[in-house]
């Protein structure tokens, strides 16, 4: 960030009205509305719980990236490329952490140039390192939803009709210069059950609200960075699935790694075995990375995914003054200090909210209660 | 509710300000509907004036949701009657007559199919054509009453169709047993037409003007008469044709003409008994001396009319052959007329009814032919009653165009109370709202009247949905202003160009831009094309711009439409007071933005408003100043007002002029508009109003009721 360039300058940017977001208490001090401030960033965690739906959890999402002029606007700091692309880094991680079995692709565009960032489908190193190799680039023109649109729809077209398909589209401009009808493409969309999300960097915008509508996707307008983050974080969870996509059961292979000095007399001896062979239960040979005849998952990559379909319940809140037991987290075993505490609705236990964050975002279990279900 | 309870039960007159777009209607029927239901003595008839058809329309569709809550809750079927009317061009069923184009050949064709004496000689020569819509409803339509119900234009149309009754006389029939009856404020206030239509409404009515922020301008216009040179010429064919017709009849059917010169020896008593019982709505065209005399004998013959009119005609065309503006009071236009062509007072005040008298016996058919004398003869009869509130004004040419011989004389109302006067003394209770009526006490003292309630309502908003900006400073610190001397003052343009430019950026879909008049419009656009701005604002959002054209603007509005909803933005340039900035509602992102370049100042050097200016500072004592403001303000609030109509919509308002700052401009402005102006948004540079631009339109991007901290953690974690 530091070597950016030096437009990106404190006093060259945007008027900001800082002091009106603080206010007084009745004291004339500050520091209530400071410390209820970092509180409320603490707690930034959405609570949807969908109860028990179907979710489509096998994602092919298509990240489109706005790269028109208004790109470049220092609003979000250092400029809006940036720091997109920066949020991007985290959110890809955080989706094949939450998703191991779906895959991303990203693409910048603008009027009728785009650029793929990254078209490696299920590798987060490889879309980190594209996407810090993006920053730097050039952010001109107008941008053309209907030309994003259609090159992201020819590609999820071919993808199966069980997986989940979605576009999420962060559109930092407000107006969008189309060669053809969007309400068309609108439709052509929605037939093909592609869900499109919109996140907006600057207002609300007509044509987006349709088209998420439509679709059946999401639209959000950010407000700050952190409002950004929060928003992206809402697409890393699996949509619930429409009940109208096909439903199969799906071949997975769990493969073995075949370590190369291990000779296989099964295998065909046409191809020698090199470190990325693998060695397949059903056809009892070993097999080339890109020869495979199957989805290929790990054990943990499932596991991960289950969670979605049982999520824990969401811990009960309440003022630290009311709690009466002991003061101190389950977890961590610190003292609770933060105003509110948290109940875990099934075992009572109490935790801090540093726990509870952990607990609902990493976890996905309550340590207490496994704890009292082992020992039984 | 509880000021419009108090305004029906005292039985007087309210003015209410509502914001608009927050349920003014429907509150207004459904306690006036309630009150109706609970004392069907005290109250009658509701009459509901709107402005235009469109508007009409809305007023019966919240009608009819009212009526069938009613009859879900108390599950038995009400029999209130409702109906619109509009004129005979939006109701006419007749295949021939219906698919002429304006109003006024509908009228004249109508008139023309179904007067009294065409029918007569139908009878007797069947050749004749008639209407049969208007046969068959004379013939039946009179004794059954219409179901009741709720009937907008369409639905009256269709039952018109079905029964094959004539729809117009229809409803002009039915709205004397109506319970509700929506029309045009014209069917109230414009005297031609409300002698014919609304005469008849029972006294214990309560009359709504909705949208009334410009009651006085179109009290004004109903009694105003301007005359041209063409006017007069075509008076001439027409007082050429009646007296040929004289003549026939004369010939033919002399038994006629001396039957209605034994009427009006009679006088005009019916009417005076008439309106001595309190069964009409009075006219102001036809004033109570009139009534209480016969009509003067040097005009009772039809010749001798004839002869009057004509040289009535001559002195005026003799008026209007000057070269220099000429500006009189009636009095000297009397002194001045009995000198020159001897026409006493008095006759001149009977012209009107006379005309109608002799018409009427001539059986001319074409009525649409003769306005140009009937409008004289209301011109002659005005003159000779009125000595004050009105102005003769003769201009021999139009400002514009100086070189160009145009001469206008411009007989022109200046107390609005005049054609209003009848509406307040005879209905019991009458009710002005709108959504702009600020500063309340104007509207009581221009119109003349005593309101038990005066009350200005603000909205409960679920958030703050409306922005007031007032930018008073350009980047660089010019004060930017539409003030004359600076108007032309390159940096004041470049300044407004900057503002547009920035706003076309952060704004989504569709911007409108009001301009003081087309002047100043045309030439700022101009300058901008040439300081390279508006090629700038296209690489954001397309321009369209407002004509005095109807036709080329109705385009542009729809493309501009368009252009707001595939996603393209769009930006208006419009004029205050023009077509778009009355009628037209920028619902959600067809107005995401409003932005008012000056203040709407009327055009002061006319001689009319002048004039007028001087009556409301002698009688009123109104300054000039404060009229002017006034003015100005309900022109900018009903500007900047079309872009919020109801709760889940939101908008900027920015008032580009640093003149609005100013506590007499400020004060002047809607109270809910006001409230939302802070301190801190008054004398804002372009920047600071970008800023807090992009900061509302986030915030009123998030969904709809979701409550949420303060954004700007960020800083501080």
């Amino acid at each position: 960030m530091d070597e950016e360039p030096e437009r990106a300058k404190r006093w060259e940017g945007g008027y900001e009205r800082t002091w009106e977001v603080l206010k007084e208490d009745e004291s004339g001090s500050l520091k209530a509305t400071v410390e209820d401030i970092l509180f409320q960033a603490k707690r930034k965690r959405v609570f949807e719980s969908h109860g028990q739906v179907r979710l489509g959890m096998m994602r092919h999402l298509y990240v489109v990236i706005d790269s028109s002029r208004t790109m470049e606007d220092q609003d979000l700091k250092p400029n809006r490329l940036t720091s997109t692309l920066k949020l991007m880094e985290f959110f890809v991680e955080e989706y094949f952490d939450q998703n191991p079995i779906s895959q991303v692709m990203f693409l910048l565009f603008e009027i009728n140039t785009f650029f793929y960032i990254c078209f490696d489908a299920g590798n987060p190193k490889k879309h980190v390192a594209a996407l810090k190799k993006a920053v730097g680039s050039t952010c001109l023109g107008e941008p053309s939803l209907y030309n994003a649109l259609n090159i992201a729809m020819q590609t999820l077209k071919h993808m199966p009709g069980h997986t989940s398909r979605e576009i999420l589209i962060i559109f930092s401009s407000l107006t969008t210069c189309d060669p053809a009808n969007i309400y068309e493409l609108i439709k052509t969309l929605k037939e093909l059950k592609i869900r499109v999300s919109v996140i907006g960097l600057s207002a609300e915008v007509r044509v987006c609200t349709i088209l998420t509508r439509e679709t059946g996707g999401s639209y959000n307008v950010i407000l700050d960075e952190s409002h950004f983050k929060e928003l992206l974080m809402l697409h890393v969870k699996p949509p619930p699935a429409s009940s109208s996509s096909e439903c199969s059961l799906i071949r997975m292979g769990f493969p073995q790694h075949i370590i190369a000095s291990v000779s296989d007399q099964d295998a065909k001896p046409s191809f020698s075995m090199s470190l990325y062979t693998l060695y397949c239960m059903r056809t009892r040979r070993g097999l080339r990375l890109f020869a495979l005849c199957l989805t290929l998952v790990s054990a943990p990559h499932l596991a991960r995914s289950f969670h979605h379909l049982f999520p824990l319940d969401a811990f009960q809140e309440s003022p630290l003054e009311e709690h009466t037991g002991d003061r101190f987290c389950q977890a961590c075993q610190g003292e609770l200090k933060d105003k509110s505490v948290f109940t875990c609705p099934a075992c009572s236990s109490v935790f801090c909210t540093e726990c509870d964050l952990f607990i609902h975002d990493t976890l996905h279990c309550c340590p207490a209660c496994i704890h009292t279900q082992g020992a039984s | 509710m509880l000021e419009l309870k108090r305004t029906l039960d005292a039985k007087g007159h309210g003015v209410l300000e509502m914001p608009s777009g927050t349920g003014k209607t429907i509150s207004l029927l459904s306690l006036i509907v309630a009150y109706q239901k609970a004392y069907p003595l005290e109250v009658t008839k509701l009459i509901y004036c709107s402005r235009t058809v469109p508007e009409i329309e809305k007023v019966v569709e919240e009608l009819r949701k009212l009526m069938e809550f009613y009859t879900k809750e108390t599950g038995e079927k009400n029999n209130f009657l409702a109906l619109a009317l509009s004129s005979r061009k939006n109701l006419c069923i007749h295949p021939e007559v219906s698919s002429l184009r304006f109003g006024k050949e509908v009228d004249g064709k109508c008139h023309s199919l179904t007067a009294s004496y065409i029918r007569a000689q139908h009878h007797s020569n069947p050749s004749q054509p008639v209407c049969r819509f208007y046969e068959e409803f004379d013939a039946v339509g009179r004794q059954v009453p219409i179901p009741s119900g709720i009937y907008n234009l369409d639905d009256l149309k269709d039952f018109g169709r079905k029964k094959g009754w004539c729809p117009y006389y229809l409803a002009r029939y039915s709205i004397l047993h109506a319970n509700i009856v929506v029309y045009s404020y014209h069917y109230l206030l414009d005297p031609k037409i409300a002698d014919l239509v609304s005469k008849e409404l029972a006294k214990k009515s309560v009359v709504v003007f909705d949208e009334a922020h410009n009651i006085d301008n179109v009290c004004i216009d109903s009694m105003s008469v301007n005359i041209t040179r063409r006017t007069l010429d075509r008076c001439q064919t027409n007082v050429d044709t009646l007296q040929n017709t004289i003549q026939r009849i004369k010939e033919t059917d002399a038994a006629k003409l001396r039957e209605e010169y034994r009427r009006l020896v009679e006088g005009l008593k019916e009417a005076n008994v008439a309106r001595e019982t309190d069964i009409y709505l009075s006219n102001p065209v036809l004033p109570d001396e009139v009534l209480q005399e016969a009509i003067p004998g040097s005009i009772r013959t039809a010749e001798h009319f004839v002869g009057f009119l004509k040289r009535f005609l001559e002195y005026l065309k003799a008026r209007l052959r000057i070269h220099h503006v000429v500006q009189e009071s009636s009095p000297q236009f009397l002194k001045d007329i009995y000198e020159k062509v001897c026409i006493d007072r008095k006759p001149l005040r009977f012209c009107a009814e006379r005309l109608r008298s002799l018409l009427r016996t001539l059986e001319i058919a074409d009525i649409a032919d003769f306005s140009p004398i009937t409008l004289i003869s209301h011109f002659a009869t005005l003159v000779s009653t009125y000595s004050k509130g009105f102005t003769i004004i003769i201009e021999p040419f139009e400002d514009k165009t100086p070189t160009i011989a145009n001469p206008v004389l411009h007989f022109s109302c200046m107390d609005p109370s005049i054609a209003i006067k009848p509406v307040f003394e005879r209905f019991q209770s009458v009710v002005i709202t709108s959504g702009t009526l600020s500063p309340l006490d104007i509207y009581p003292r221009i119109l003349d009247f005593r309101p038990v309630t005066m009350a200005s309502f603000t909205m409960t908003l679920a958030r703050t949905c409306l922005c007031p900006l007032i930018v008073g400073r350009g980047n660089d610190q010019v004060a930017m202003s539409s003030k004359f001397e600076t108007r032309e003052d390159f940096a004041v343009i470049r300044n407004y160009g900057n503002l547009l430019l920035e706003m076309s950026a952060i704004v989504p879909d569709g911007i409108v831009a009001f301009f003081t008049s087309y002047v100043y419009m045309e030439n700022i656009v101009a300058s901008w094309y040439e300081q390279g701005i508006l090629e700038n604002i296209q690489r954001n959002k397309l321009i369209f711009i407002e004509t005095p054209d109807a036709a080329e603007t109705s385009m542009a509005l729809e493309k501009y439409q368009e252009a707001c909803e595939n996603g393209r933005g769009a930006i208006l340039l419009s004029v205050a007071r023009g077509k778009v900035s009355e009628g037209i509602d920028f619902v959600h992102h067809f107005g995401r933005a409003v932005i008012m370049f000056g203040v709407p100042y009327v055009y002061t050097q006319s001689r009319i408003l002048k004039a007028r200016l001087e009556y409301l500072r002698d009688q009123f004592q109104i300054r000039e100043n404060d009229f002017l403001t006034f003015d100005a303000m309900r022109h900018a609030a009903q500007c900047v007002g079309r872009a919020i109509r109801g709760k889940t919509d939101y908008g900027l308002m920015i008032f580009a002029d640093k003149r609005y700052a100013r506590a007499d401009k400020r004060g002047k402005l809607p109270r809910w508009i006001q409230e939302h102006i802070s301190d801190g948004s008054l004398n804002l540079t372009i920047d600071e109003t970008v800023q807090l631009s992009k900061h509302f339109l986030r915030q009123m991007a998030q969904p709809f009721r979701r409550v949420r901290p303060a954004p700007f953690f960020t800083r501080f974690s």
